[in-house]
């Protein structure tokens, strides 16, 4: 009888720290987004542990993750961050590459080239410009490969849902990335009269700017906090 | 006297017609090498692009049903698949093992059946058939479960060990006109008859050529970008020639000999060096001190 018992109190734990765990993975991609610039609620980025139990638990009694899914629309500040520059040979530029975003937890345990391309269409089909998919393991190579083949169509980010635990850039020791907009990339090379291939560089895999989602040739400005000069500011280019 | 020359800048460069063109010349050149190894990086995506395709299309096969099976596949199946598989590398290969799988069916493309899905809990299993020590293994869970059956994997791997290690953008004409074999090839009539169709001339001498002359041209690499533009410009100049030719001789009427004589010492393979001021060792400055 006893054993009967632990064994049920260990399966309610199982699933009570499993909740946990997505409920920190919701909650970082809240935040991600946020950061970026899309709006969203201040309840829904700060959710409580209750009521994500009660929003998305399913009828066996354990999170369910195919309901783990929302999208956000892109903030006016985002907009214009985002907008291109008025030039001599374009007056009127093209409107700026950013729009409305889905965010899907996947419950699949393999992620292949099929479960790719339904995501791409279920993108495509419902005119989101961006697709975040968080999976619970590795996708396969050849389904990676489909991220740029539909990259004309739409963009797609994937996270792994372990790599969304904690909220990277509350570290002590990650200092604060701050996206440029194109007017303040021309400002910034023109006051150092730099080409932007001069500046240092990041890669668009680096784990800081896969979570504020960078693109080739954006650049970030990395406050640093020092001890002789208070802040210390330093510019990379996406790479 | 000399005339002041005037003071020359070394931060401009002069500029005259000559330099220019050839500067000219020159970035045509680096426009021309660019555009080439683009052309390279271009195909390659292609063919990569054209893998990914070719492993969409495999994951959901054999399309034909009832009367084929693994072992006797439908011959549409058979050709397309092998037609689809000539840019795989064994990599490729295994994605496609992996995605089939995914979608639970078994790792050999042309087999209909699902994948086997072992019973119970435990990373390993134990084989042993024949109950001799040498047959006993102990093989990965997974493993056994790419397949329906033990005749399915050898089948794949029949296929696996048949594709070229090297990426498909590498290989020269020999090695992309290689043919797939499958381990059963399918015996029945239509298919002798398919292949008969196949190999029978249908184009007569003039489409032999033809297909011979795309050979050659892939073989020689006449197919990118380089090969079009002409990059390697290869001019032929004619040395001018004056006067007659003449057939070397041994002149010993006019003493040339023993004035070859005196040299041959420092000669080195026939040729006589000069050092310093270049001057001709001849017959009176010769040192004659030694003479009686």
């Amino acid at each position: 009888m006893s054993t009967e018992e632990d064994r049920q109190a260990k399966a309610r734990e199982a699933e009570s720290r499993e909740s946990a765990r997505l409920w920190r993975a919701w909650r970082t991609v809240h935040e991600m987004l946020q950061d970026r610039g899309y709006t969203l609620t201040e309840e829904e980025v700060t959710i409580s542990l209750d009521n994500f139990k009660s929003q998305f638990t399913g009828a066996d009694g354990s999170i369910n993750r195919s309901m783990m899914k929302f999208s956000a629309n892109p903030s006016d500040a985002m907009m214009k961050r985002y907008s291109n520059l008025p030039t001599d040979r374009e007056p009127t530029p093209a409107p700026p590459d950013i729009g409305t975003i889905w965010v899907e937890f996947l419950p699949d345990s393999n992620v292949g080239i099929k479960q790719m391309r339904n995501f791409a269409q279920h993108l495509s089909s419902n005119n989101f410009h961006t697709g975040i998919l968080i999976t619970t393991v590795n996708i396969t190579s050849a389904a990676l490969k489909i991220i740029p083949a539909v990259a004309a169509d739409t963009r797609i980010e994937t996270f792994l849902e372990q790599d969304l635990l904690v909220n990277i850039t509350h570290h002590d020791l990650v200092p604060k990335h701050v996206l440029l907009s194109k007017e303040e990339k021309t400002a910034l090379l023109q006051r150092y009269r730099l080409k932007d291939t001069q500046l240092p560089r990041v890669q668009t895999s680096d784990p800081v700017a896969r979570y504020l989602g960078l693109r080739r040739g954006q650049v970030v400005k990395i406050i640093r906090m020092s001890e002789t000069a208070g802040r210390y500011a330093s510019y990379r280019l996406c790479v | 006297m000399t005339t002041p020359k005037m003071p020359v800048s070394i931060l401009k460069k002069a500029t005259n017609p000559a330099t220019n063109s050839s500067s000219n010349s020159r970035d045509d050149r680096n426009r021309a090498l660019a555009l080439h190894h683009a052309g390279l990086i271009q195909q390659r995506k292609d063919i990569e692009l054209e893998i990914l395709l070719s492993m969409e299309t495999l994951m959901d096969y054999p399309l034909a049903t009832f009367p084929y099976n693994a072992s006797n596949p439908s011959p549409e199946d058979a050709k397309t698949f092998k037609d689809l598989l000539w840019p795989f590398q064994p990599s490729d290969y295994d994605a496609l093992l992996v995605e089939r799988n995914i979608n639970g069916h078994c790792g050999y493309t042309l087999c209909p059946n699902p994948r086997l899905k072992e019973e119970g809990g435990g990373k390993y299993r134990v084989i042993y058939k024949s109950g001799k020590a040498k047959d006993f293994k102990v093989v990965e869970k997974e493993e056994l479960e790419k397949w329906c059956s033990e005749d399915c994997a050898r089948r794949a791997l029949y296929v696996r060990v048949q594709l070229s290690e090297t990426p498909a953008w590498e290989r020269g004409a020999f090695q992309s006109l290689g043919r797939i074999d499958l381990l059963d090839e399918p015996k029945s009539d239509d298919v002798v008859v398919m292949d008969g169709i196949a190999q029978m001339q249908l184009g007569g001498e003039e489409r032999d050529r033809q297909q011979k002359t795309a050979n050659l041209a892939l073989e020689r690499g006449d197919r990118g970008t380089a090969a079009q533009s002409g990059l390697v410009d290869v001019r032929i100049q004619e040395n001018q020639v004056q006067g007659n030719a003449q057939p070397p001789s041994l002149d010993i009427d006019n003493g040339d000999l023993s004035r070859r004589l005196d040299d041959m010492h420092l000669a080195l393979e026939g040729h006589i060096p000069t050092f310093g001021t270049g001057r001709q060792i001849s017959q009176d400055e010769e040192d004659t001190d030694w003479k009686l």
